[in-house]
C-alpha cells in the first residue's frame, strides 16, 4: 500500500502544488496504531477526499518502486571517487568501463 | 562586751519588720536581705533539676560543653534522636534521625521509564506516537496506552527525557524528528537531519516542565526518507534502544 505522503504528494502535482512540507503544509499523523491520516491540511487547494486519496494507490506504488529502484541504482553505481576511476581509464585507454557499467545497473534495475 | 544569746525564740518586736542580725534581715520565715545567699557556699551539686522552674533554662545559660562535652558518636541509627525546635509550636522537640532525614532529603517520584519493546513502523513525513510496550518502573502508576498522565496530587517540576532509535532497511533516512508532546501539543523538539541518506539514526531530548496534575506526555517521531519509504523506530525484547522516562524534582 503506497504511503499517504506520496498519494497526497500526487494528489497535489495533479493540482499545480509541486512541493509540499510535510511539517507546515500538510500534517500527517499516526497515533501509534499504525493508522495514518491528515491531522492539518494548510494548503490552497482543497484536502483531498478518502475516494481522491485511494486513487492514487496504483501510481502511489509505482512510484515508490521507481524510488526503491532509484536508491538500489545509486548504490549499485558505486561511489565518486570509483565511477571517476572508470571515467579516468576509459579515457586514458579508450575503453568503455564506465557506460557499460551504468548500462548493466540500468538493466539489473529496470523501471 | 562578748556575750551569746541563748533564746529558743526570737520574735520581731515592731510588727512587719521581721529581726535583723548583723544587716542580715529575716522576715516571715524567709532571708529577706538582698544578695544573702552567697553561691561559694552553697554545696557542690546541691540545686537539682526539682529546684529549677520548668522550661527557664536560656541559651545564655549553656555553654559549648553542652554539646562537645559528651560522648561523640561516630554513626547514627534510624530511631537515633536529635534535638529541634519546632517554630509552629514555639517549643524544642525531639526527632528521630530516620524521620529528620526523610524531611529534608525527599524522593524523585513520582518516577516512570518504559521503552519500545519491538520495531514500530514509521511511515514516511508522518508524526507517529512511539508505542512503549515494556515498563522498567512507573512509581504512581501514570503511564498507560504510551502515555504518562502526571498523577493526582503530584504536580510539580519533572525532569523528562527520550531517545528514538531510527532504522531503515533502505539506508534513505535524512531527517529525524523526536518530539515531547503535552496535551496533545508539542512542547519540545529533538531534529537531527542529515545531507546525506542513512541506515541508523537517532534522537534525543531532555527538559525540565513545570506540570500540572493530569497534563499528559507522550512522544512522536517525524521520520523522513529519501525514496519516501517506511522506516522504523527500533524496539527490543531486552535492550533499551527507544525509550522515555521522567521523575518528579525535590522542591
Amino acid at each position: 500500500m503506497a504511503q499517504l505522503s506520496k498519494k497526497i504528494k500526487l494528489y497535489a502535482a495533479a493540482n499545480g502544488v509541486a512541493n509540499i512540507d510535510f511539517r507546515s503544509d500538510v500534517m500527517l499523523q499516526d497515533d501509534g496504531d499504525g493508522v495514518v491520516y491528515i491531522k492539518e491540511w494548510n494548503l490552497d487547494i482543497a484536502e483531498p477526499t478518502v475516494e481522491q486519496i485511494a486513487s492514487y494507490e496504483t501510481a502511489g506504488n509505482a512510484a515508490e518502486a521507481n524510488n526503491v529502484i532509484d536508491a538500489t541504482r545509486r548504490t549499485e553505481y558505486l561511489s565518486l571517487d570509483k565511477q571517476m576511476e572508470m571515467i579516468y581509464k576509459d579515457q586514458k585507454n579508450g575503453t568503455t568501463t564506465f557506460k557499460d557499467h551504468c548500462d548493466k545497473v540500468r538493466s539489473d534495475n529496470p523501471k | 562586751m562578748s556575750s551569746i544569746v541563748k533564746v529558743d525564740t526570737i520574735q520581731e518586736n515592731t510588727s512587719a519588720n521581721g529581726i535583723t542580725v548583723d544587716g542580715l534581715n529575716i522576715k516571715d520565715s524567709k532571708l529577706v536581705t538582698a544578695n544573702s545567699v552567697v553561691a561559694s557556699n552553697i554545696t557542690a551539686d546541691a540545686i537539682n533539676a526539682t529546684k529549677i522552674a520548668d522550661s527557664s533554662i536560656e541559651n545564655e545559660h549553656l555553654n559549648v560543653l553542652a554539646i562537645t562535652g559528651h560522648t561523640a558518636e561516630t554513626s547514627i541509627a534510624d530511631g537515633d534522636t536529635i534535638l529541634i525546635h519546632d517554630a509552629s509550636a514555639s517549643a524544642l522537640r525531639k526527632m528521630t534521625k530516620a524521620n529528620f532525614v526523610s524531611g529534608i532529603g525527599g524522593t524523585n517520584t513520582p518516577s516512570f521509564l518504559a521503552r519500545a519493546n519491538t520495531n514500530q513502523t514509521i511511515n514516511d513525513a508522518t508524526s507517529t506516537q512511539i508505542v512503549f510496550g515494556t515498563e522498567y518502573y512507573d512509581t504512581a502508576n501514570g503511564f498507560a496506552s504510551n502515555t504518562y498522565t502526571i498523577p493526582s496530587g503530584q504536580a510539580g517540576k519533572y525532569h523528562l527525557y527520550f531517545y528514538i532509535d531510527a532504522y531503515d532497511a533502505g539506508d534513505s533516512l535524512v531527517r529525524l524528528i523526536g518530539s515531547l508532546y503535552k496535551n496533545g501539543s508539542t512542547a519540545m523538539e529533538s531534529t537531527s537531519f542529515f545531507s546525506e541518506v542513512n541506515n541508523r539514526v537517532f534522537s534525543s531530548g531532555s527538559i525540565v516542565l513545570d506540570l500540572s496534575a493530569g497534563d499528559t506526555l507522550k512522544i512522536h517521531g517525524y521520520l523522513d526518507t529519501a525514496d519516501g519509504s517506511t522506516s522504523a523506530a527500533v524496539g527490543d525484547s531486552s535492550e533499551a534502544h527507544t525509550y522515555f522516562g521522567g521523575y518528579k524534582l525535590i522542591e
